[in-house]
């Protein structure tokens, strides 16, 4: 006896399955009845690749950029798999959409089919909510500000604040918003759905399939040739969604969620309506974000009831037909709208540029160094010199960067050879002390007068004292002659003697001799009574100050493409 | 299309599409078998391919960590204590090995415990490092006074790693050990558990 017919003794699989294809279709086989399968096919992808995500997915704020960071660019076809994920969650609701609508058109609301109707409709709406709790879960700008925007139009809703509280978990968006949204969108909405779809189908069991109002009275069984039809319709769905997904490159992953950096978050394209319409509706935004809904659910679930005739042919159903194709037309409309408005903004394409520079920037710091446990954002500071450009931005630029400037541009090449040779014949030029008040004084360093090899020699022996490996000792040796009778009335150099005017040359450009001068800079060795930059001793750590000495001696061999692409602090 | 069409005779439309030589459009009633047949092929070719093109790349995905090292730490010698602690004839002492940078999945976390070793000289002053994992199942072998015990099932090892007592197979695992100006360092390992071979895991 075979396998096939001891299962079939005891699980009569041959006839449950034989049954289940001779299903009889009423009006015969024909691709206006594919959108079902269709529909069926992507949701088993969207669980499939769903569980796959899951495998790598972790739902806490410290955690959740960085997974899907993870999968993105360090799990194999991570991006595919959830390209296909996010770009399916948007064909389920073209197809659910599109099913209904056949529905609509051929009447399948009409008694005694009132409740399959609904049920539908309720369908679209769940899936919709798929899309809706999955955007925030990446826990990215995008998401974030999207989830942020939503949750604040629901809380503008009679009873919205507690709707509000129940989905992010409390007063606020944090961990407890994405452990809720992920149970939501990963284990409740897809029971939801198997429930619904399981209530539908025993409906329809019961019903039948609701025909096209003018097919003819039969009925043909399932296989073959609805189910070859079905098949190609899958194919040419599923070809598509994989075609899209690779043309896209799979989903996009902005930078971390951080709300201290604004984003142009945009809603899933099915909510750009009403994204749309509250531009329209001024004062009356919250009306309209939320109305909108409500009108056009109201209007899909109150149609078996207003509608009530038998007759099923479209074109005796005029009002149905104009009020279909106007909300289809109003809606598409809106969509457009939102998209061309977006397309024309040219501010907002520079935003998104920045946005997504920052986006690229965060991922390859968390490919190439992981991201720290504190958080998404955290892995900005793993960037190069990063601790030191934080600094620099907040003590040091406003007087060393920019027009307004007060003391010596300290950009890269600060320190080099070119620099010091431009310092020495130009010591108040507007790159170096020019904008100091010390340089509108007769005190200023005057420029030194010597020129070709002489002026190499001074530079190299400036050049030396930072302890560079690099120096020409012959040079030096000149220069300290030179030293001597050119500049020795001013400077000393000598490791830790008093200086006046001038400072101490001792160890200048070294990394010790930088953060000294950073912490104490009208030391008697630095500028002494000259002195006009703020110390820093107490405001900066000794590891700040050490990471600022290395971030400048990197910056003397720099270039400002080097510079550029580290991106900002 | 009505789609009212009996088995056998395709409706117009596809008759159009497939042309008329393709058995989809042959309506001939003798010819219905082999018609079905096509129609059974061609929808399990078209499942099979859609079936292929997603179950393949989910495969791939599934399958990504095997032999990947997703967490890893450097191999590099952890700096474990001064030298001088560590008393010729002493008891053992053990020690937690903190890596200073563990990559975990996503994550790259500072400071991370990797695993303990028992660090003890004779009196001759010869040093040994023994992993703290017990070779037969991984357990957290601890020391009684006398000898090293695992408490999961029960094999005790000597001063010197040698099994005495007990189901593992071979003795306790030595750590690799250098001495860098009068401080200890250690290099963490993880060895294949169970058998009797020392091999890296």
């Amino acid at each position: 006896m075979s396998i096939g017919s001891w299962l079939e003794e005891r699980t009569g699989w041959r006839s449950n399955v034989g049954a289940a294809l001779d299903t009889k279709i009423a009006g015969g086989p024909s691709f206006a009845h594919v959108f079902g399968a269709v529909l069926g096919s992507i949701l088993v992808i969207q669980a499939v690749t769903g569980i796959l995500l899951a495998m790598s997915y972790s739902p806490s704020v410290s955690a959740a950029w960085a997974s899907v960071a993870y999968i993105e660019d360090q799990v194999a076809l991570g991006w595919f798999i959830r390209g296909m994920h996010l770009y399916g969650s948007s064909a389920m609701v073209i197809v659910a959409g599109l099913y209904l609508l056949q529905s609509a058109v051929w009447g399948g609301y009409k008694k005694p089919r009132e409740l399959v109707w609904i049920l539908q409709v309720v369908i679209l709406g769940v899936l919709m909510l798929f899309p809706l709790t999955g955007h925030g879960l990446p826990w990215d700008q995008q998401g974030y500000w999207a989830t942020k925007v939503e949750l604040g139009i629901t809380a503008s809703a009679p009873g919205g604040a507690y709707i509000v509280q129940l989905a992010q978990g409390g007063n606020d968006m944090g961990n407890l918003t994405l452990t809720r949204l992920y149970a939501i969108h990963a284990l409740l909405l897809p029971a939801l759905v198997l429930i619904l779809w399981l209530v539908r189908r025993a409906l329809i069991r019961h019903h039948g399939l609701t025909p096209k109002w003018n097919a003819p009275d039969t009925a043909v069984g399932y296989f073959p040739d609805q189910a070859f039809r079905d098949a190609i319709a899958i194919a040419l769905a599923v070809a598509a969604l994989i075609a899209y997904t690779v043309y896209q490159g799979g989903a996009p992953l902005a930078a971390p969620a951080d709300s201290t950096v604004p984003f142009d978050a945009r809603p899933e394209w099915f909510i750009r309506p009403l994204f749309q319409l509250r531009k329209y509706a001024g004062p009356l935004e919250h009306l309209a974000a939320l109305g909108a809904p409500v009108v056009v659910g109201g209007f899909l679930i109150g149609l078996p009831f207003v509608d009530r005739s038998p007759d099923r042919s479209p074109r005796r159903r005029p009002l149905v037909m104009a009020a279909l194709a106007l909300g289809g037309v109003v809606v598409l409309a809106l969509v457009g709208l939102s998209f061309r408005d977006d397309a024309n903004d040219e501010d907002l394409a520079k935003r998104v540029a920045w946005s997504e520079k920052r986006a690229a920037q965060a991922r390859s710091l968390a490919l190439a160094n992981g991201v720290p446990p504190t958080g998404g954002t955290a892995v900005f500071s793993t960037a190069p010199h990063w601790q030191a450009r934080v600094i620099w931005q907040k003590a040091c630029a406003s007087c060393h960067e920019g027009d307004d400037r007060k003391g010596p541009l300290i950009t890269v090449g600060y320190g080099s050879r070119a620099w010091i040779r431009g310092f020495l014949t130009d010591p108040s030029g507007d790159a170096y002390f020019g904008r100091t008040k010390l340089a509108k004084t007769d005190k200023a360093m005057k420029a030194v007068e010597q020129t070709g090899a002489e002026l190499d020699a001074l530079v190299e022996m400036v050049y030396a004292q930072s302890g560079a490996k690099d120096v020409d000792a012959k040079k030096v040796e000149i220069g300290v002659g030179l030293f001597d009778s050119v500049c020795s009335d001013c400077h000393e150099r000598e490791a830790g003697k008093d200086s006046d005017p001038g400072p101490n040359l001792f160890g200048m450009g070294s990394l010790a001799h930088r953060a000294s001068l950073i912490a104490n800079p009208a030391a008697p060795t630095m500028y002494g009574a000259h002195n006009e930059m703020p110390a820093f001793a107490a405001d900066t750590t000794e590891s700040d100050r050490a990471a600022i000495a290395t971030w400048l001696a990197w910056m003397q061999t720099a270039t400002a493409r080097d510079v550029e692409a580290l991106g900002e602090p | 299309m009505g789609g009212a069409a009996p088995r056998g005779e395709a409706p117009r439309f596809q008759r159009s599409l497939v042309g008329k030589e393709s058995p989809l459009a042959d309506d001939s009633a003798s010819n219905g078998a082999s018609r079905r047949r096509f129609l059974k092929l061609a929808t399990c070719a078209l499942g099979g391919g859609v079936g292929a093109a997603v179950a393949i790349p989910a495969i791939r995905y599934a399958i990504t960590p095997i032999g990947e090292k997703t967490v890893s730490a450097a191999d590099d010698p952890i700096d474990a204590l001064p030298l001088e602690q560590v008393k010729p004839g002493a008891p053992p002492l053990q020690v937690t090995l903190v890596a200073p940078v563990q990559r975990d999945g996503w994550a790259a976390v500072k400071n991370v415990p990797l695993g303990a070793a028992w660090i003890r000289r004779d009196t001759g002053g010869t040093l040994t490092a023994l992993s703290a994992v017990c070779p037969h199942l991984g357990c957290a072998v601890g020391f009684d006074g006398k000898q090293y015990v695992c408490p999961c099932h029960d094999s005790t090892f000597a001063l010197d790693g040698a099994v005495q007592a007990g189901p593992s197979k071979r003795g306790l695992d030595p750590l690799p050990f250098e001495v860098v100006e009068g401080r200890l360092r250690i290099a963490w390992v993880r060895y294949r558990l169970g058998g009797p071979d020392r091999e890296k895991a």
